[in-house]
């Protein structure tokens, strides 16, 4: 038995590096006090975004198609619940030396041109993406008030066509956070990029 | 400069990893049973799946690898299964397929992600890419997801060939 501790050892070590699965629904914001940068240049925390109500982080970054797909109806979900005390941040996780359009640069346009009324920071190590156990863009969490997780998963359910959406999973949940109600369905999934970590 | 022996050796090398490209079928439109059908019928010693997308830049980094062990175990009883998430109407999977020399049929996702994503695995997050081994009794061996590289990929399958000659 002693003899193969040399063996277990390295895999022990190895162990908290390994994907443990998405955050499970109930859990307490993660990396709540890891500083990133917003697009205004100021460093802020998930705690720092919190809201009377509830708090929405979503994991996303500008190249990948999906994120585009939905980006506008994340930007209206954002603005209007941001104004109904939920706090709202958008966070970039994304290895721009993968993708150079997910750069800094990129994520200050684009705030810009779609109107975020909210943050969008970037998760410099990619860390808290990896606290979260998000995988993918874009990829929502939404915490209650009592800042425990209700809803993960996917804007809605038709990416490709607003107009055919037929559950529309991240208003619905919004609704019941800002409301103090139980969400209808506490986790979703879609297709989307995966997330460029840094390595 | 190399010498010529091994620039020759090297080209040879070359082409009998990557196939010269050819008109590839249309991806074949499937619902998530379609897909499961074409994985689960009989005769395969081991099936490869992939989910991939033409705009996804990890799955078209990975697919002269996934192709390269595709081809070299098809003789062994590999099935490969190729499943684009491309959801823009036109050729550009037809026309990446052929680039990298598919010759076989291949698939295109219709329907919802989620039913689409949980028929393959309830472990599956739903990003891209996303790579499935299954072995001749139709047992999930294997998943992934990320880019891969050929020995590992090339591993994996060797697993579930293996799993053959034990039901």
């Amino acid at each position: 038995m002693t003899r193969k501790l040399p063996f277990v050892l390295p895999l022990l070590l190895a162990a908290p590096l390994a994907y443990a699965g998405p955050l499970a629904i109930g859990s307490a914001i993660p990396s709540a006090d890891v500083k990133m940068k917003n697009v205004d240049g100021k460093e802020l925390s998930l705690t720092d975004v919190k809201g009377s109500a509830g708090t929405l982080v979503v994991f996303t970054c500008n190249h990948c198609p999906f994120a585009k797909g939905w980006e506008s109806r994340i930007v209206d979900l954002g603005n209007s619940y941001q104004a109904k005390g939920i706090g709202v941040v958008a966070v970039n996780a994304n290895d721009p030396a993968v993708a150079a359009e997910d750069g800094y640069d990129g994520m200050v346009a684009r705030a810009k041109e779609k109107g975020f009324a909210f943050p969008y920071v970037v998760d410099a190590s990619s860390g808290v993406a990896k606290a979260f156990g998000a995988t993918r863009t874009p990829e929502v969490f939404l915490f209650d008030k009592a800042g425990k997780l209700v809803y993960h998963g996917a804007v809605d359910d038709n990416m490709q066509d607003p107009a055919k959406v037929e559950n529309a999973y991240l208003k619905d949940a919004l609704e019941a956070v800002a409301g103090g109600k139980p969400v209808p369905v506490a986790e979703t999934k879609s297709i989307g990029c995966s997330i460029k970590f840094r390595s | 400069m190399l010498p010529v022996s091994l620039t020759v050796a090297l080209f040879l090398a070359g082409s009998v990893r990557d196939a010269a490209p050819v008109a590839a079928p249309a991806p074949i439109p499937a619902d998530p049973a379609a897909v499961q059908a074409a994985i689960r019928e009989p005769g395969a010693s081991a099936v490869l799946v992939n989910v991939w997308a033409t705009w996804c830049a990890p799955c078209r980094e990975e697919f002269p690898d996934l192709l390269h062990v595709a081809r070299e175990f098809k003789r062994a009883g590999l099935r490969t299964v190729l499943v684009s998430s491309d959801f823009e109407a036109g050729d550009g999977p037809q026309k990446f397929l052929s680039e990298q020399g598919v010759d076989f049929e291949t698939y295109i996702k219709t329907g919802k992600d989620e039913e689409f994503i949980n028929s393959l695995s309830t472990d599956w997050s739903g990003a891209l890419p996303a790579t499935f081994v299954y072995d001749a009794q139709g047992r999930l061996v294997r998943f992934w997801e990320g880019k891969a590289s050929y020995p590992i990929m090339k591993k994996r399958v060797q697993e579930a060939l293996a799993r053959k000659e034990k039901p």
